[in-house]
């Protein structure tokens, strides 16, 4: 235990990392219970007691989901895998690596403990004017350090697969995995910087020291929406990618079959990158810009489709003929990527700017934006935790349950964010605390509400497995697990302390 | 070396769009022209985006089917099976 606490090995910093992050998710997906809870019908159920605890709620809510659960999993997987498959011995800094892990808890500690009601956006003119410190201000600090973090652990995987990869190992032999995180991390490192600036200029837009963003002195709160799109347009990518790398690992792996094409995995990684930075203003389509600018981000929209498109192509090509073991950690990857296909279709929709202005601000963008982060990376991850079970733990986790939480999660997890959609070409705005009570809304609302009830029992089995295995799970047998006849990492790395 | 051939079929798509652009871009000059421009565009918009969702739901429905399929337990995938890595298929 303390061993593991003050290691700067990349296997406890990674094994550090999942727990931390596998932690937010169930805090946070309690908060998002409370939500849906309240929601299911209209007025004040008592579970929530009021709108303002409402918004600190739903703050924390998805601030917790990005950056305490999407992307410190990513990095644990990351730590865990990337020296070994780029075949080092550990990562390039390992006391750096122990900083960037380090600074979570902290960051994590005063997003909590501040419950801000700011939204995850925190846009101006609110966040600078009105909202409440000091929640805010811990909010800001928060962010602050785990945009730092991110950082660190982003130029930290790039000099690792770069500089200490093996000499005989190309880079065009890496696993897609490598590449994920590779692209993943340069995101982060060209992306971030816009965000940690806008920070300290709410900070001290706050202080009252400047006006930025505070139009009363002259500033733009619409500047603010640039700046934090910049950042978060491609950050969408930043979570994505890494549960595309996790699905090339398990596709061939579970199909038996080598991966369709390795080249264009590459080629799809690299435009999806690049095209993730020409595409932020499609958030705020209703800011007034002119025609000729929203067209502009609308075509640099549509143009990650292809690179969507071309990594479903090649995993369908990978699976087709092959000898499909439909184990947990393919059911949640394969049921990721038809929530995936969904979550596109609503982002096209997005994207046409006259019929954003029917789904912005509505239900419809929540529902969107859920099927990628809880449909597709969520799934992802799940799956690739499970897969990773044995490596960790050196058990394997309870089969049957997994799978029974698999289809928990995927009925309930298409019920609530489907139905969302429609909620939202009915009108109903997204965060609000009531809604009006007429149909179609309540009855919307209901099934949105059972289905968030139906993936929480899928949590708890989740939690169970995860729990009860690691105590009391079978032995893995460690050259294959899953008896893929495929090889499976190499376990004596998981041995640092001897 | 490239050859032109392939130069040229590449070539082709990118000139119909270029002279497609540049139409649109001076239908402006009259503003009846610029209207139907419009609608036009967004009625080409539509329709493909109507054609993507589709082809996309048969790719889901083709993923569907081929986890079905293909699954080892499938009757039709007892007899002659791909050999897995270790089983020597490739390496
Ligand atoms: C096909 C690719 C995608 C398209 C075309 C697309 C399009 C859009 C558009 C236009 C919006 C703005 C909607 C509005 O506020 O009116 C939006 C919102 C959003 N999208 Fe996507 N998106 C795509 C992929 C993704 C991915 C991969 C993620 C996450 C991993 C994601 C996460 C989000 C989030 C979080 C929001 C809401 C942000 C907020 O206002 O709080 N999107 N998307
Ligand atoms: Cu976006």
């Amino acid at each position: 235990m303390w061993e593991i606490l003050f290691s700067t090995h990349h296997t406890d910093i990674g094994l550090l990392y999942i727990y931390l992050s596998t932690t937010a998710f169930i805090i946070g997906g309690a908060l998002a219970i409370g939500i849906r809870s309240e929601l299911f019908l209209p007025g004040n159920q008592g579970i929530i007691p009021d709108s303002n605890t409402f918004h600190r709620i739903f703050t924390v809510h998805g601030t917790n989901m990005l950056f305490f659960w999407l992307i410190p999993f990513a990095s644990g997987i990351g730590n865990y895998l990337i020296p070994i498959m780029v075949r080092y011995k550990d990562m390039a800094w390992p006391k750096l690596n122990a900083v960037a892990f380090w600074m979570l808890p902290v960051s994590m500690a005063l997003v909590w403990l501040g419950f801000a009601d700011t939204t995850w956006n925190a846009y101006p003119p609110y966040s600078i004017i009105r909202a409440p410190g000091p929640a805010a201000e811990m909010w800001i600090f928060g962010l602050k350090i785990a945009g730092i973090s991110s950082v660190l652990g982003a130029i930290n995987f790039v000099v690792t697969i770069l500089k200490m990869k093996h000499p005989d190992l190309p880079l065009m032999k890496t696993p897609l995995f490598v590449w994920a995180t590779l692209v993943t991390s340069l995101m982060i490192i060209v992306a971030m910087p816009t965000f940690a600036a806008a920070l300290i200029m709410l900070y001290t837009d706050r202080l009252g020291i400047s006006g930025f963003f505070n139009p009363a002195m002259g500033g733009d709160p619409i500047a603010y929406q640039h700046l934090f799109w910049f950042t978060f347009h491609p950050e969408v990518y930043i979570f994505l990618i890494p549960a595309v790398g996790t699905a090339y690992e398990l596709i061939p792996k579970f199909s038996r079959k080598p991966i369709f094409s390795y080249g264009s995995g590459v080629i799809a990684f690299v435009m999806l990158a690049i095209v993730g930075f020409a595409s932020w203003a499609h958030h705020m389509y209703a800011t007034g810009m002119s025609f000729t600018e929203k067209t502009v981000f609308m075509v640099g929209t549509l143009a990650a489709v292809p690179a969507s498109a071309m990594h479903i192509f090649n995993w369908i090509a990978t699976m087709w003929g092959g000898r499909i073991k439909f184990a947990a950690p393919m059911a949640f990857t394969v049921g990721g990527i038809v929530l995936f296909f969904f979550a596109g279709a609503g982002g096209i929709v997005n994207t046409a700017m006259p019929l954003d202005f029917l789904t912005h601000d509505s239900y419809w963008v929540v529902g969107h934006m859920h099927l990628f982060l809880m449909g597709m990376i969520t799934f992802g991850f799940i799956g690739f935790l499970y897969y990773m079970f044995p490596l960790i733990t050196g058990r394997m986790y309870n089969e049957r349950a997994a799978m029974i939480q698999f289809w928990l999660m995927f009925v309930g997890v298409s019920m609530i964010f489907l139905t969302q959609h429609v909620l939202g070409l009915y009108g109903q705005p997204r965060r609000t605390f009531d809604y009006i009570p007429v149909q179609p809304l309540i009855i919307l609302n209901q099934i949105s509400t059972v289905g968030a009830w139906i993936t929480a029992a899928g949590a708890a089995v989740f939690i169970a497995n995860l729990i009860k295995s690691t105590v009391s799970g079978k032995p893995a047998n460690m050259e294959d697990p899953f008896k893929l006849g495929e090889q499976y990492y190499d376990y004596a790395r998981r041995e640092p302390h001897h | 070396m490239v050859s032109y051939s392939k130069l040229a079929l590449f070539l082709i798509p990118v000139v119909v769009l270029f002279l497609l652009d540049v139409n649109s871009a001076f239908a402006q000059e009259s503003s009846k022209q610029y209207m139907s421009a419009r609608i036009e565009i967004w009625a080409l918009f539509y329709r493909l985006m109507v054609v993507a969702f589709v082809i996309g739901a048969v790719v889901m429905g083709t993923i569907t089917w081929v986890v079905w399929r293909f699954r080892e337990s499938h009757p039709k995938n007892k007899g002659s099976i791909t050999p897995s890595r270790s089983e020597g298929a490739h390496h």
